[in-house]
């Protein structure tokens, strides 16, 4: 049995971030759906915005369950979310309806999770009390990251256009699997970013001094820098336009966010010296 | 044999690309105090040892290297793709990667120094400039001269993996050799230069590292540049056997029969083990284990 070492004091509590993170990570899901109903592929920003709000409830959940010493690092929470939503969401891509791929997705995930954690606590032994719940989220914040980060990178949530690219000779448009979000292993860069954007707020908040609000803007910032270098993917893959959108709208979120929380590290940190020797403290 | 001698030449090339990239990612990641290291730099403060030290742990150096490698690959991937030049690609991919690398940076330092306000540890915003941009160059030399090899593997000995693939998977293993190999050097003996030698850490001395140099206070670039003399070395041939070794065996024995390459490598393996067996064995006899000075006899 493990002990828990810190507590959450005041800010949101973890329930409220896990409803409003499901909701709006759906949501802007869904809307990068509107690029098949427009015909066009300027809505794939959505996806890189369901990045966003997952990653955020993702870093909370990782707070709650890191709060108990795991014994394996802050980082081991990261690749598990993904290494465990990577299955649920390849497997919901192949749902006929594609419209049903983000549900399921959402469905695969939690069940791949809760199997994970009972492993973990009963089979591992590791009886933690926030573990099965924790792993769960995780593995759905994981699937749909990945899904975000599909439909930003290629406008589509769906198997054939996650396979399928194409590439221009002589004029002329052919198409082909090695140019595609799976077969150029994009998977592996969106596996990576979301993983070390998940775990980093927590693993660099954590201490004494941690605080809700900055730890969740971090995530924010490390979301959105991930989002700026997976629309510069994008460009090989959709519209120059639609991938510009992305990106400004990336580097305009990124911007705002940094700076933001700068500021509330200042507010935070015990001060904020340039060029200035260590301080004397009192016995050293 | 024509294939051979060229696959040999490419082995040789990314060996050596592969030594570069193990010994800046060491420096780096020694200038960032990145690895088991990190934890006496984290503990210093709340033990009360103020320091000017950078402390920028994003996560264990092998995650770390996987996304910045695989983040440069992917994003040359995709110029390449464009119908970029292959060196312009994998430049501009590296410059990317690298920017996103000096961001969580500043962000991991910031954060955690923040978070230590309790125990009086200011953030110091010259460290910020100065260390990040010493560790971006050190990691863009890294990251550059991994993705290098991973396109040399891809394109020239035709690897059937994609470039972000190979870019994840030889970013663990630089992430990893460089965490290995070259931070005991950091976290055994800079940080305890203060300790007697072969000492090791007792718990009394925990998080009092050295925090003063020669002249004035220490700080991080003084690390890497103690570390990159061995340390950083260390790693560089270590990173650099691993790669040409595992592709020599590949270009020389596939071409025979590929069982002949699973065979080689295990050979390889086994003789490793009993070089360091031999070795272990040998520094245990020659300086022993630690104890303590006896008493004069008066």
């Amino acid at each position: 049995m493990s002990v828990k070492v810190e507590v959450i004091e005041g800010g949101v509590p973890h329930n409220t971030i896990l409803i409003a993170g499901v909701v709006s990570t759906l949501v802007c899901i869904y809307l990068t759906y509107l690029n098949v109903v427009t015909q066009t592929e300027m809505f794939s920003f959505f996806g890189g915005l369901a990045v966003v709000a997952a990653l955020v409830w993702g870093s909370h959940t990782i707070k709650v369950l890191c709060s108990y010493g795991i014994g394996t690092g802050v980082p081991s929470a990261g690749m598990i979310a993904f290494g465990s939503g990577v299955i649920a969401m390849l497997l919901a891509t192949r749902v006929t309806n594609l419209l049903l791929a983000p549900v399921v997705a959402l469905i695969l995930a939690a069940i791949i999770g809760l199997i994970l954690g009972w492993v973990s606590n009963n089979v591992l032994n590791m009886k933690i009390p926030a573990m099965v719940q924790a792993l769960t989220e995780m593995a759905v914040v994981g699937a749909l990251s990945l899904m975000g980060f599909a439909a930003l990178i290629t406008g589509t949530f769906g198997f054939s256009g996650l396979t399928t690219g194409t590439v221009s000779m002589f004029g002329i448009t052919l198409l082909t699997h090695t140019n595609s979000f799976l077969g150029g292993c994009l998977i592996a860069v969106a596996f990576l970013l979301g993983a070390i954007a998940i775990q980093h707020p927590f693993n660099a908040c954590l201490g004494p001094g941690w605080t809700q609000d900055r730890m969740l803007m971090l995530t924010a910032e490390c979301a959105f820098l991930s989002m700026i270098v997976a629309a510069i993917m994008s460009l090989a893959l959709i519209s120059a336009g639609s991938a510009l959108i992305s990106l400004v709208i990336a580097i305009i979120g990124w911007a705002f966010t940094y700076k933001e929380y700068m500021a509330l590290s200042k507010r935070d940190a015990h001060s904020w010296l340039d060029s200035k020797p260590i301080p004397d403290v009192e016995g050293h | 044999m024509e294939h051979i001698v060229f696959g040999i030449g490419i082995t040789a090339l990314a060996g050596a690309l592969a030594t570069v990239a193990g010994s800046a990612e060491d420096t780096e990641s020694n200038i960032g105090s990145q690895g088991d290291p990190n934890s006496q730099v984290q503990l210093a403060p709340q033990m009360g040892f103020l320091h000017r030290i950078f402390n920028k742990a994003v996560a264990g150096e092998p995650p770390a290297y996987g996304l910045w490698c695989c983040l440069g690959a992917g994003l040359a991937w995709a110029f390449m793709a464009m119908q970029f030049n292959a060196v312009l690609a994998i430049v501009l991919g590296c410059v990317f990667a690298t920017f996103v690398q000096g961001v969580y940076a500043t962000t991991a330092y910031v954060g955690r120094t923040a978070s230590l306000a309790k125990f009086g540890q200011p953030v110091y915003v010259d460290i910020l400039k100065s260390m990040t941009t010493v560790t971006m160059a050190h990691a863009f030399i890294a990251i550059f001269c991994t993705v290098t090899l991973c396109h040399l593997i891809n394109t020239a000995l035709g690897h059937p993996f994609p470039l972000p693939l190979l870019g994840l998977i030889w970013g663990i293993a630089l992430g990893a050799a460089g965490s290995a190999t070259g931070n005991p050097y950091y976290g055994k003996e800079r940080q305890y230069q203060n300790q007697k030698f072969g000492a090791g850490v007792p718990i009394s001395a925990s998080g009092n590292i050295v925090r003063y140099a020669e002249a004035g206070e220490r700080n991080s670039i003084d690390n890497g540049w103690f570390t990159a003399k061995i340390g950083g070395s260390a790693s560089g041939i270590c990173f650099g056997l691993i790669v040409f070794l595992e592709l020599w065996r590949t270009v020389v024995f596939e071409a025979i029969n590929p069982w002949y390459a699973i065979i080689v490598g295990v050979i390889m393996i086994l003789i490793f083990t009993v070089i360091d067996r031999y070795i272990e064995v040998w520094a245990r006899k020659t300086y022993g284990p630690y104890t303590a000075p006896k008493e004069a006899d008066a």
